[in-house]
């Protein structure tokens, strides 16, 4: 199979040859999707979590667990290495507008000198600067362990909200634990705070911000002038010195000063959790490889049965080649010539296939899914390594292939 | 490239079984002694079945005998390995075939010119000699023309031109004209006499036509795997 007849011979057959890329490619695009989509979420997930404002995480079992929620986090500050720890509460109560019905809405109460600093350089821009919420240390309406103080009565709300339901800066915005209106409490809407979709999901998209003494109030936690309630919260926010911001053990230090503190709550480090994420990322990866190559087994065992009804096809042409005089190595050189072009264009498709495939998911289909395409990422090594590896792969189906031509009697071809 | 030598060629006690210990059991040739010295033009005929092209096929080692020698200048070359008697394929052998077997997906010139490439000819000659080969085979014209786009009698002559590429000095032709009418008969005849006179190759014919016989000086008939008659010519 000299240079001439191979390009010829795949035109000849032209249907299976266009059936073994079809299989290639399509062996080849679903690891392109699964890798480029799974590896897109992990890389954006560690990115939000090492871009954090914050890198250790106290949290407590249980609803609003945190029950010293300004003590907890005064006491934390305290830590060597510490420069603000934000105590955080995530209610969902409902929202009144005008004269309209109540609309649930995700509340998170936070102070906001402490919620400030554990901004990322993401979200940071997200957030008016410093947040206008009345009393930036939250000690008006909570101070010395009772909620005594006028509350700020300040909210901020998301740009989603504001383009839902046409909220502006200026406005009044009714706000109660549930859905009846006579319990709900008039707060100045002051400001808002950008929400992109892709970094909080659509649960974060109506989010609304306040002090957090005024959203444990208002939330049931505490009933009027001195009330005698748990200073409730979710989670607290620590944020460590930038000089160790970017030194795991460092801040794995401070996390055990943390714990000892608290050793009822749970402290975990970002860096840890990114650790467990790449690790988990990895395993998926894995996994989506170790899927993807049966697919890929399955399209190069397709190619080799290609090859094979071509040899057999040729079976006369070859025995014509070889009664002649021509070399084994050329006609084998023909058949592996043969093999990489099918498998060169099925990966090529493949991988076209595979990032059309995302796009259009990313901009066709909705929810979780969109989401998701809208994060993948396409590594050039990685493809590149996807298609070396189905181009060494096809050797293997080639040299089947070339096994059985050589093993042609000549005499009986010429039959 | 310079024309290959012309090999004197024996063979020693030659059979052919094929199927050997089953039930189908073959034997074609038995116990075959023949010697064609360099030049000679060599008929074999003889009845269907009678071992012919077996034994044009040991001769230009296409196969291997069951048992017994093929002696090339001497030399045993029945038993080489596969590689070694390709390259004695490709640069001592020219092979015509009654049905032709021309590359399908080949043109005219690229069948010429296909044993000069696996040989290494440079592609400069390869073209002039292929060139010069359509030409003598009157084929003119006809270089860029598919195998199904020529009749029977081109086919056969384009054939011919691709037997002499590399300048073999041992002509094998097996029923060349079986499938040719009495025009292009002696036409393809005409042609292997003045290519083997030019050449001084070995030419060796398998028939069944007394015409095609008659062209040859020595005329080896065949029966049953054997030889009945070996004559020459005065």
């Amino acid at each position: 199979m000299t240079r001439w007849g191979f390009g010829r011979g795949l035109r000849h057959s032209r249907l299976q040859s266009i059936l073994a890329v079809a299989a290639i490619a399509a062996a080849v695009a679903l690891p392109v999707v699964l890798v480029g989509v799974g590896g897109g979420v992990s890389a954006h997930e560690l990115d939000q979590i090492q871009t954090a404002g914050y890198q250790i995480v106290v949290s407590a079992s249980g609803t609003h667990g945190i029950s010293n929620a300004h003590s907890v986090a005064r006491a934390i500050e305290g830590v060597g290495q510490v420069t603000a720890a934000s105590p955080i509460l995530s209610v969902a109560i409902d929202a009144f507008v005008g004269s309209g019905g109540a609309q649930p809405v995700l509340a998170e109460g936070v102070i906001p000198d402490e919620f400030s600093p554990t901004l990322g350089p993401t979200e940071s821009g997200l957030f008016p600067d410093p947040l206008p919420l009345g009393d930036p240390t939250d000690s008006v309406h909570y101070a010395n362990g009772s909620y005594s103080g006028p509350a700020s009565l300040d909210v901020l709300v998301s740009t989603p909200y504001v383009a839902e339901f046409g909220v502006t800066v200026g406005d009044h915005l009714l706000l109660g634990p549930d859905a009846n209106r006579s319990q709900a409490v008039s707060y100045n809407v002051t400001g808002t705070f950008g929400v992109p979709l892709n970094l909080l999901g659509p649960t974060g998209a109506f989010a609304i911000l306040l002090p957090l003494s005024d959203l444990q109030v208002l939330s049931g936690y505490a009933t009027g002038p001195n009330a005698s309630v748990p200073d409730a919260a979710d989670t607290v926010e620590v944020a460590v010195a930038s000089s160790i911001a970017a030194n795991p053990g460092a801040i794995d230090r401070v996390e055990s000063q943390v714990q000892a503190l608290y050793p009822y709550y749970g402290v975990s480090a970002l860096s840890q959790e990114a650790q467990q994420l790449e690790a988990a990322s990895s395993v998926l990866t894995g996994f989506y490889l170790a899927l993807s190559s049966v697919g890929i087994t399955v399209g190069l065992l397709f190619l080799a049965l290609v090859l094979l009804r071509r040899v057999e096809a040729d079976r006369r042409s070859i025995g014509i080649r070889r009664a002649l005089g021509l070399p084994g190595s050329s006609i084998a050189g023909g058949i592996l010539r043969d093999g990489f072009l099918l498998a060169g264009a099925g990966a090529l498709v493949g991988v076209a296939a595979g990032i059309v495939l995302v796009d259009a998911l990313a901009s066709w289909s909705s929810g979780a899914v969109q989401e998701a395409a809208q994060l993948a990422v396409f590594s050039p090594t990685f493809l590149a390594a996807l298609c070396a590896g189905v181009l060494l792969l096809s050797l293997l189906a080639s040299g089947v292939a070339t096994r059985a031509a050589l093993r042609i009697e000549i005499t009986e071809a010429l039959r | 490239m310079t024309a290959s030598s012309v090999p004197s060629i024996v063979l020693r006690g030659v059979t052919r079984t094929y199927g050997a210990g089953s039930p189908d059991e073959v034997r074609a040739l038995r116990g075959v002694d023949l010697a064609i010295p360099p030049g000679e033009t060599l008929s074999i005929e003889g009845p269907s079945g009678c071992g012919k092209t077996s034994l044009l096929n040991l001769l230009g080692l296409l196969d291997r005998p069951t048992a017994g020698d093929v002696l090339w200048d001497d030399a045993p070359v029945g038993s080489k390995g596969e590689r070694e008697r390709a390259r004695l394929r490709l640069e001592r052998v020219g092979f015509i075939f009654q049905r032709f077997y021309l590359l399908p997906t080949l043109t005219t010139r690229e069948n010429v010119e296909l044993p000069m490439r696996a040989a290494g000819v440079p592609r400069d000659e390869r073209l002039k000699r292929s060139r010069e080969l359509v030409a003598e085979v009157g084929l003119a014209g006809r270089e860029r023309a598919f195998p199904h786009q020529l009749s029977g009698g081109e086919e056969q002559r384009v054939a011919v031109a691709r037997a002499l590429a590399n300048e073999p000095g041992l002509l094998l032709a097996d029923e060349p004209t079986g499938e040719l009418d009495s025009t292009n008969t002696d036409a393809i005849l005409e042609l292997l006499r003045s290519v083997q006179q030019r050449r001084s190759a070995t030419l060796v014919l398998v028939t069944h036509n007394p015409v095609v016989a008659r062209r040859a000086r020595r005329h080896v008939t065949m029966h049953d795997g054997t030889i009945e008659r070996d004559v020459r010519e005065a």
